[in-house]
């Protein structure tokens, strides 16, 4: 693991304005990710998770601080090059699936790589490859409303990771799915991240998954609570 | 383009309104220019088939509108010009007389037009219009006339008509001529006005036996209005090559009414298709907006994962030229199928008082349709272009959505 940082931040902060009413999310965070880290990022509502995460992933813009990506700062890209960012250095898991529910299994897994120009052939290649490696390669022809949300957040899990990106982050996934699922679903993104040495951070409020992580950041009105490295990723 | 096809299945009835948009003003421009077309044609060839050919070639003379036609001495150098032109398919010679028709004390004032049987028959429709008798014959004396003129002189075929020539040119000269056919005119003034004979009654009318009015001209592979370039380079070539004193008048003179109709019909047809295009288009803005709208936070979705706007705006266009491209080829086709359909029963047949109003402007009393090939292209390409011109706004306004707004959508 090298030690330079796969992503830092610096006084990071988010102030959502509704006319004259300003909402501060997030209130100067530093963190640093490295890479192969399995991190969890808790705290409760409105703490920040998923605005961090969303800044993260270049969804959405800092109104203090910078974020850098493998050592480049984000905030001079313009929307094009974040679109791009996005596509080729991170993969997202969203809460609610958020898969397109007019394309297969195999062709939502294969989406992203067709974002990135990869040949028809090889992007079913690969896509069959990771649908195999998380045990839903018999859906793989199936619509996403013929399967069951557990089933869905793998699909999800298997877009975001067949592009091998940087770091996949994914906003509470476990939000919509009960317990033996939700802990499948985190066992099988350990597993991806202990085998295919794939970064992740999550944003959870289920605390059943905690112990499952060996970093767990949390966050309290905007600012970082506690960091605590559980043990070696 | 899977998935274009697929997100138009997903909601049939959008996309079916969508392709409607697109089918319906294709099919109704095809149908109408169809119709146009064939009138126009139908207008074309009466007026030059009844009236003018397509030129004639005339002395020069400043006379009123409807006055006498100056006589040409000699035909001849006319005839060598013309038919030295591999473009004249063929020409007549006519030579119109001012006359009086007189029978047992009863006269009309009318028109005799000598003319070459064996030639005219291709361009007089008066041939298919005789209801006794029959038709002037090559190298025979005789008179055609129309009803209602053999009405008003009491004539029967078989019976003699006395012709009184008053061309202001030539002697004053009388004829007897046998009356072989009575035809039934399309139009009323034709028929009490009209005494067609063959040409050599007629020169021997104005005692002048190698005289002529007019040598009416046809043009090579013209089959409608549309090629009428055809004639205007003809006409051109002809104009060049005669003597002076003579001059070439072409359909336009001849025909100024059919003329001013397809000067007027081109700019309403495409007016009236501008028309539609546009109320084509706002449908199709419409109903492209409102499934952008619909599908906000999967258009999220695909821009959150990384897609470019300008692929985000290529999937909402591809939907469309899916649907355009559809609805144009359905359209050209339903259109054209009409057309086709009401053809093989022999066009639309006018009840009789529309009918009577037609043949009056020259036209037959059955509204016929042609596929006007050049037009239906037209239409099917133009109506798809202005489809996709309209698509842009709602697939420009879907490239534009905010990834985590657009995710965060409530319908």
């Amino acid at each position: 693991m090298s030690n330079d940082p796969l992503i830092r931040t610096t006084s990071l902060e988010k102030t959502y304005k509704a006319g004259n009413i300003e909402t501060p999310a997030l209130r100067g965070i530093d963190l640093e990710m490295h890479e192969k880290e399995f991190t969890a990022v808790a705290g409760p509502s409105g703490s920040g998770k998923s605005t961090l995460l969303h800044l993260l992933g270049g969804l959405d813009r800092p109104t203090g601080g910078e974020i850098y990506l493998e050592g480049q700062p984000m905030s001079d890209l313009s929307k094009d090059q974040l679109a791009k960012l996005r596509l080729n250095h991170i993969g997202f898991v969203f809460q609610a699936y958020n898969l397109i529910p007019v394309l297969t299994v195999l062709e939502n897994t294969a989406f992203v790589l067709e974002l990135q120009g990869i040949v028809r052939s090889e992007r079913i290649e690969r896509a069959r490859k990771i649908l195999g490696e998380l045990g839903i390669e018999e859906y793989a022809h199936q619509y996403p409303n013929r399967i069951s949300g557990g089933e869905q957040q793998r699909v999800a899990v298997a877009r975001a990771v067949v592009t091998e990106p940087s770091i996949v982050l994914a906003d509470e996934p476990t939000a919509n799915l009960d317990t033996a699922t939700s802990l499948d679903l985190i066992d099988l993104m350990r597993r991806l991240n202990e085998e295919r040495g794939s970064t992740f951070f999550f944003a959870t409020h289920d605390n059943r998954l905690l112990d499952r992580v060996n970093r767990l950041v949390t966050l309290v009105d905007g600012k970082v609570d506690k960091d605590d490295v559980r043990r070696p990723a | 383009m899977k998935a274009a096809i697929r997100h138009l299945k997903r909601n049939k009835g959008r996309s079916l309104l969508t392709l409607l948009a697109v089918l319906i003003p294709v099919y109704t421009l095809v149908f109408m220019f169809g119709f146009a077309s064939a009138n126009l044609r139908d207008m074309f060839e009466t007026a030059t088939n009844l009236e003018s050919g397509h030129f004639q070639v005339r002395e020069i003379s400043e006379r009123a509108i409807g006055g006498t036609l100056p006589l040409i001495d000699d035909v001849a150098p006319i005839l060598e010009i013309l038919d030295a032109n591999e473009a004249v398919a063929w020409r007549t010679i006519r030579l119109d007389v001012p006359a009086l028709a007189s029978v047992d004390g009863r006269s009309q004032a009318i028109f005799v037009q000598g003319v070459e049987p064996e030639t005219v028959v291709r361009i007089t429709p008066i041939e298919t219009l005789i209801v006794e008798g029959e038709y002037l014959t090559a190298g025979s004396r005789g008179a055609v006339l129309g009803t209602e003129l053999a009405k008003m002189l009491d004539l029967s075929v078989g019976e003699e008509v006395v012709l009184l020539a008053a061309h202001p040119e030539a002697a004053m000269g009388v004829l007897k001529v046998p009356v072989v056919g009575i035809y039934d005119a399309p139009d009323a003034s034709m028929g009490r006005g009209l005494i067609q004979v063959d040409l050599a009654s007629a020169r021997q009318l104005v005692r002048r036996p190698t005289a002529a009015t007019a040598v009416v001209s046809m043009v090579q592979d013209v089959t409608g209005p549309w090629d009428v370039d055809k004639i205007d380079a003809t006409a051109d070539e002809v104009r060049a090559a005669l003597p002076s004193g003579l001059e070439v008048v072409d359909w336009r003179t001849l025909a100024p009414m059919v003329d001013s109709y397809m000067n007027l019909m081109r700019p309403m047809l495409f007016i009236i298709a501008g028309v539609f295009f546009a109320l084509g288009a706002l449908v199709v803005v419409n109903t492209l907006y409102l499934s952008v709208m619909e599908r906000t936070r999967e258009i999220g979705l695909v821009l959150a994962l990384g897609s470019s706007r300008l692929r985000v705006m290529g999937m909402v266009m591809t939907e469309a030229a899916i649907l355009a491209i559809a609805g144009a080829a359905y359209g050209a086709l339903v259109g054209i199928g009409l057309i086709l359909i009401v053809e093989a029963f022999g066009g639309i047949p006018l009840p009789a008082q529309f009918a009577n109003v037609f043949r009056s402007m020259g036209m037959s009393g059955v509204l016929h349709l042609r596929v006007d090939t050049v037009n239906a292209i037209l239409a099917a390409v133009a109506m798809p272009v202005v489809a996709l011109l309209a698509a842009l706004f709602p697939a420009w306004r879907a490239a534009q959505f905010e990834p985590m707004e657009a995710m965060r959508y409530v319908e």
